[in-house]
């Protein structure tokens, strides 16, 4: 459904991303990894509209979105998240789902129902009326950028380090919730993770980044034997 | 604002001020003034609160406005309370020419819309042929018979300002309320966290302009008919621009109440009270005000006021 | 022909004046980021301390320059202090501020000096001047175009070849690198708003000896100056001339071949073009956005 080919993108000639190539199937997780600064994040910002490309196509389920705004992606159903949580300041948090809901489908109708909903699926129900940018835990202000996003009711849900810097239990919790949404809303999802192991709990396949290129593709088992991909990996814990 | 205290404030408003000083054309004339400056008060506030925009060229949709229902009953026998709509369409129309100006950053903006109510001073000046030009334009009919009731005099012209400013206050606070208002709320201190939901940014943004600008228009138009007279000097007078910051600054313009009392007040004193204190410069006192509410308090007077009595009943229940 | 040159030579000689308006307010802009709306204001104050004492003492308003910068500076630091203070919203409440303060200085002055229209009587500045045969001018229109230019000369000097000068530029390109080498960011913005007291006296003087004074022109004063300052860019004192001089003759030939009331048109819809095409300005850096 989300075809990305040939991208690229420059900023001020540092090439962040060279000719960068993968898909997205129905249902399907897709985990990107790869070192700091290899393009995993930029990709999301040229998919949510945030970074023009300098050249590439990126189509979702048929229609070129590099033509769209940022909020039309939304309604197409393409919703992310941002590794440090971006809250709407001032609104409580089910204010913060509110304004998802009727911004970010594409008939604005806001189902309060749904957003009950969602909330208890990131188990912040009980939170709903606290202040999104200062009530917060930083587990609770990872779940609302989940959250926030499922509200827009994306087809396709993006997710940069939603787990980086939570505690294990709440690792493993958070996990099992995102599955569950998986299952849940029949999602397909690109996940930004450094962790090896929840990649592999989670994803079907994946794409390697390094240096603004994709280097791997495919089965995440497969893909973690390969040697150029481990030397990519521990190229970066000495580095 | 407390729902109780604006409805009685709404019923002295309507029932208070005519029974108490209805037969007193000149304080009736006055509130009514003030109230003219309350309503674009209202409006500049709703820009700068829910737009997050500063405008330093309210004078121009007042102007435009002001025009557009004069010319509109005069040449083309448009009812005065149909020109009135119109005269706050008119002024969205012309807030379209200031579109390109939203992708401008906060003081850019500001004064921006400065150039653009340069301009449509000088346009009004010298489009003689429309709008009489310097000469100005004499005789505008005044609000007509309605229901059996003169709104031409003085008392029926502060009734229609009146209902004029309370309709804005009640749109103001629903919009606020809305999905809208929420938005445009969060768009202050996180436009990237909104936009990423789907959040049309510039759109809100210019259906605030639009709507602000209808407003002050409409208040424009009505002020065109209640003095029966207009020039390009009077009626896109940096006065329309300076009344209402001073009175939505002192009120506080990030409430609802803030900027329709600081124009009441601000108003009334500066035309009873410093007027006859200093008969020349006695906006002097305004622009100190301005001055010493920026640096005391920027966010108004009113809050200081409700956090004094909050802590002083706090201090008593404790 | 001798028309077209006689406009342009014209608004040669006011383009180098406004220049001197301008760059007040472009400094204090480069370097704290507040746009001063009250620095017309403070040039027709130094205008009117000039009347004051050439009305007082019948002595040439040149003169009255000493007293003029002191009153002016003063109030120029007094609006720093103020400004400076703003903890929440800078960039906007400080507009509203200094807005504020160009309403108490147009009122001030119509208390004391009354809406009464004045004008130097030093018959010396309104002789007429002829150049290169056929360009005629008022002898204070060459002073003020000479001293325009001699200050902007000097300030361009200044700010590059002495130490509070180069602070006054580190501060401005980067705040936060400039006080990481050590300089005090709130120094050097003082300095500006002192050496921007200056100009705005140089300048209120020059308009004193070249034209007429009353009140509510400060407000005009200002506008001129944040666009000559927007057509610039931000802290390019040659942007500065070069935007004032453009302003001058655009000015010049509109009010000899259409009117001197559409003379403000064409400026501000110059402008407004800039600001919305090139809102880096024609010479400067990052802005508008």
């Amino acid at each position: 459904m989300l075809k990305v080919k040939d991208l690229c993108v420059s900023f001020g000639g540092v090439r962040a991303l060279q000719n960068v190539s993968f898909e997205v199937q129905q249902h399907e997780v897709l985990g990107l990894v790869g070192p700091n600064g290899a393009g995993k994040t930029t990709s999301f910002n040229v998919l949510s509209g945030i970074v023009k490309p300098t050249a590439g196509e990126v189509t979702y389920n048929g229609h070129d979105i590099l033509k769209s705004s940022m909020h039309q992606r939304v309604t197409h159903g393409i919703g992310r998240t941002f590794q440090i949580p971006q809250p709407m300041h001032e609104l409580t948090v089910r204010e913060n789902l509110i304004v998802s809901q009727r911004f970010g489908r594409p008939d604005g109708k806001v189902k309060h129902q749904r957003i009950d909903e969602i909330l208890k699926s990131v188990n912040l129900l009980h939170k709903a009326e606290s202040d999104a940018a200062t009530g917060l835990a930083l587990t609770e202000r990872k779940a609302l950028e989940v959250a926030k996003a499922l509200a827009t009711e994306p087809t396709l849900l993006m997710l940069d380090e939603v787990l980086a810097g939570l505690e294990t239990t709440s690792k493993k919790q958070f996990m099992e919730t995102l599955k569950e949404i998986r299952k849940q809303y029949s999602l397909s999802m690109i996940v930004i993770e450094h962790d090896i192991e929840t990649i592999m709990k989670l994803c079907d396949r994946v794409v390697v980044f390094n240096f603004g290129k994709v280097i791997a593709d495919g089965d995440p088992e497969e893909t973690f034997r390969n040697p150029e991909v481990v030397r990519s990996y521990t190229g970066e814990v000495h580095a | 604002m407390n729902i109780k205290v604006f409805l009685l404030a709404l019923a002295f408003m309507y029932l208070g001020v005519p029974l108490l000083l209805g037969d007193n054309n000149y304080l009736i004339g006055m509130i009514a003034s003030a109230l003219i400056v309350a309503g674009i008060a209202v409006a500049w506030a709703l820009l700068g609160n829910l737009g997050g925009m500063v405008s330093f060229g309210h004078a121009a949709f007042f102007g435009v406005g002001a025009y557009t229902s004069a010319i509109l009953t005069m040449d083309y026998g448009v009812p005065v309370f149909v020109a009135l709509v119109l005269g706050g369409i008119g002024a969205s129309l012309s807030s379209i020419f200031m579109m390109p100006a939203l992708r401008l950053r906060g003081p850019y903006f500001a004064l921006a819309i400065l150039a653009y109510a340069e301009i449509f001073k000088i346009l009004a000046t010298e489009a003689t042929g429309l709008t009489g030009g310097g000469g100005g334009l004499l005789s505008i009919p005044s609000l007509p018979v309605f229901a059996g009731i003169d709104f031409g005099t003085k008392l029926g012209g502060y009734i229609v300002i009146l209902n004029i400013v309370t309709l804005m206050v009640i749109t103001y606070f629903f919009i606020r309320r809305s999905s809208y208002g929420l938005a445009l709320k969060a768009m202050h201190d996180s436009e990237l966290a909104t936009r990423i939901v789907g959040v049309p940014a510039t759109y809100l943004k210019i259906v605030m302009l639009v709507v602000s600008a209808f407003m002050t228009g409409a208040v424009g138009a009505f002020n065109a008919h209640y003095i029966n007279f207009l020039e390009p000097d009077y009626a896109f007078s940096g006065t329309w621009t300076v009344f209402p910051i001073v009175a939505a600054i002192f009120g506080g313009y990030r409430t609802l109440s803030g900027p329709v009392i600081g124009a009441l007040f601000i108003y009334l004193i500066d035309q009873l009270v410093f007027k006859n204190l200093l008969p020349q410069g006695h906006q002097l006192i305004l622009g100190v005000m301005l001055t010493g509410m920026i640096v005391l308090s920027p966010s108004g007077l009113l809050p200081i006021i409700t956090n004094l009595f909050t802590r002083t009943r706090g201090k008593q229940h404790a | 022909m001798e028309l077209t040159a006689q406009a342009i030579f014209t608004g040669v000689l006011m383009g180098g004046f406004y220049g001197l308006v301008a760059v007040g307010l472009s400094l204090v802009f480069g370097t704290m980021k507040v746009i001063n709306l009250a620095h017309g204001e403070l040039v027709l104050l130094a205008a009117y301390i000039a009347y004051a004492v050439e009305s007082q003492t019948g002595i040439n308003p040149l003169l009255a320059l000493p007293i003029a910068m002191v009153i002016v500076v003063g109030v120029s630091l007094l609006t720093f202090y103020l400004t400076n203070g703003i903890a929440k919203d800078k960039e906007l409440n400080s507009l509203i501020l200094t807005f504020g303060l160009g309403i108490v200085l147009t009122n001030g002055l119509l208390m004391v000096f009354s809406a009464d229209i004045y004008s130097t009587q030093t018959a010396w500045f309104m002789e007429g001047v002829v150049v290169a045969d056929t360009l005629f001018s008022m002898r204070g229109e060459i002073v003020a175009f000479v001293v325009g230019i001699c200050a902007l000369g000097a300030l361009y000097w200044w700010l590059n070849h002495t130490w509070h000068g180069r602070a006054i530029r580190s501060v401005s390109s980067n705040r936060e690198a400039a006080k990481l080498m050590g300089m005090n960011p709130t120094k050097a913005e003082l300095w500006s708003w002192g050496v921007a007291g200056v100009l705005a006296t140089l300048a209120g003087v020059m308009l004193y000896v070249i034209s007429v004074i009353h009140p509510p022109i400060g407000h005009g004063l200002t506008i001129k100056a944040f666009i000559i300052t927007v057509l610039a860019g931000m802290g390019s004192i040659p942007g500065v001339l070069i935007g004032a001089l453009m302003i001058g003759v655009i000015e010049g030939l509109t009010t000899t071949f259409f009117q001197s009331s559409l003379a403000g048109l064409s400026s501000m819809t110059l402008f407004l073009l800039v600001l919305l095409i090139m809102p880096s300005g024609l010479f400067g850096k990052k802005a508008g956005h």
